[in-house]
């Protein structure tokens, strides 16, 4: 656990709370800007903090924070980028800033919309946004069991996909047929067809006997697709299914439920309650375990962007105020801190 | 005098012959730097050709691991000749029942309409019988009033 003041320095008000603030703080969620020198986090404060990839890969500083804004009234549970602008999610509404203007400081928000919800009372919180390029559209999921189509031209909201029993926590998209496959705490990973907008498959992870832990619960608490294959994980344990025979081909041997999860190459990298990043082969066999500096992690992002190939980085943030950096999957290069 | 002088004559040509020396030793050098950037070059594109291979030999590698994946999948459900087997003995078993059953319902039918017929004779005969009881009732009746008849 690291000092965040230092004892010769008397300890005033605002120093106390701020080292307070630090050790409770959670990252939610990461999103890296389209021309993929800058990575914005979002944490459960509601701020959003934008740290410079470029000047940290080269110039090794750990605290290159550029801005740091005070976006939502609640945490900042999801944000995505599109190519010009970064719309972030939190208590029942999302909010979009461009990017060109989230380097300067006292940026305001472009726009922010709620989904129509059944009463006005509730207030659900928007566990995870999804674009769907070839629509250009947005979707959003989270406490109200419903996921949301929101145009991003017009900015209103499409359709309502009903058919969770219970909040959903992460959506993936399936591209070669343009299906939205979402995962909540019923334990079912439901897919959804864009254009008819039904239900087309239903697969209840927990009713399998290979992956089903029933002392951990039968939530999903992450997804990923390869058109053909989904990784899913929770509850249950990790397991690779394949999508047209709905059948489980791998399951996963780790005991900690996962929380964030994505292909990469020839592998399948997930994090989740313990210290470390794991890196999967398709065989079921764990490549690696690479350490990260939060005592679990909720959310890792792949800076693929083909403007900057020189930040290709892998980033992880969860239970503390940093974010680990690896530029290589090897190893934990360094880390960002709020 | 003259030593001197060729003294001086010779550390001058020796300077000359080092100012020569240090200027071809120059060139040497450019060229080696030449060739070593060149090298240099070569060594990347090497890097970037080794690094597209890597990239599709993991895809060849994920490929073939999904492969493995599937199979262990089917290997757990029985085999389809096996499956096809089976699924023709019940067939040929179905139509052999089948058979069966059709000629047991024709039985049947041949004999109910056979019995029927029976019932049917019997009910006519039962009818004939009834019929010439009355006639002969009749007839005696008839006869019992005409022999009344004729006696006055």
């Amino acid at each position: 656990m690291e000092r965040a003041v230092p004892l010769a320095v008397p300890l005033g008000q605002t120093e106390v709370f701020q080292a307070l603030q630090r050790l409770h703080m959670t990252i939610f969620s990461q999103s890296v800007s389209p021309c993929g020198k800058f990575l914005a986090a979002g944490n459960n404060y509601g701020q959003i903090a934008i740290f410079s990839l470029a000047s940290g890969l080269w110039v090794e500083l750990v605290n290159s924070v550029l801005h740091f804004s005070l976006a939502h009234d609640g945490p900042v549970y999801s944000m995505v980028s599109t190519d010009r602008h970064l719309l972030s999610a939190g208590d029942g509404e999302v909010k979009a800033w461009l990017w060109a203007e989230m380097l300067k400081k006292g940026c305001k928000e472009l726009w922010h919309r709620q989904p129509p919800y059944r009463t006005s009372l509730e207030v659900p919180e928007i566990n995870a946004l999804l674009l769907v390029p070839k629509e250009n559209s947005l979707i959003l999921a989270g406490g109200d069991c419903q996921l949301h189509t929101m145009d991003l031209e017009t900015g209103t909201f499409t359709r309502v996909l009903r058919g969770h029993t219970d909040y959903i926590h992460c959506l993936a998209l399936r591209e070669r047929s343009p299906e939205v496959l979402s995962g909540g705490e019923d334990g079912a990973v439901r897919l959804w067809d864009l254009r008819t907008a039904k239900e087309v498959q239903t697969i209840e992870v927990y009713k399998h006997e290979e992956c089903s832990r029933p002392h951990n619960g039968r939530w999903i608490g992450c997804l990923a697709t390869d058109s053909d294959w989904m990784v899913c994980g929770g509850g249950p344990a990790l397991t690779l299914w394949h999508l047209r025979s709905s059948t489980p081909t791998t399951v996963f041997p780790i005991r900690a439920p996962q929380k964030h999860v994505t292909f990469y190459q020839d592998l399948i990298l997930s994090a989740g309650q313990g210290r470390c990043v794991n890196q999967w082969q398709l065989s079921g066999e764990l490549k690696a375990q690479v350490p990260g500096s939060s005592p679990g992690l909720l959310s890792l992002s792949l800076n693929q962007q083909p403007a900057a190939p020189e930040c290709k980085v892998l980033t992880a943030a969860g239970n503390s105020c940093r974010v680990d950096v690896f530029t290589n999957l090897g190893y934990r290069a360094f880390s960002l801190s709020f | 005098m003259l030593s001197t002088l060729s003294q001086c004559e010779f550390s001058m040509g020796k300077t000359l012959l080092v100012y020569d020396m240090n200027l071809r030793e120059m060139e040497n050098y450019e060229k080696i730097y030449k060739e070593i950037e060149c090298s240099i070059a070569g060594a990347h594109e090497k890097i970037a050709e080794c690094k597209k291979q890597i990239l599709q030999a993991k895809r060849i590698r994920k490929n073939r691991q999904e492969y493995d994946a599937l199979a262990k999948v089917i290997q757990h459900h029985p085999d389809r000749h096996e499956t096809l087997k089976e699924l023709e003995a019940l067939g040929k078993e179905l139509e052999h029942l089948s058979h069966i059953k059709e000629s047991v319902e024709d039985k049947l039918e041949l004999r109910r309409k056979q019995f029927h017929v029976l019932l049917s004779t019997i009910h006519e005969l039962q009818q004939t019988l009834e019929n010439d009881e009355k006639l002969s009732e009749v007839e005696d009746a008839q006869e019992a009033s005409m022999e009344t008849d004729p006696k006055p």
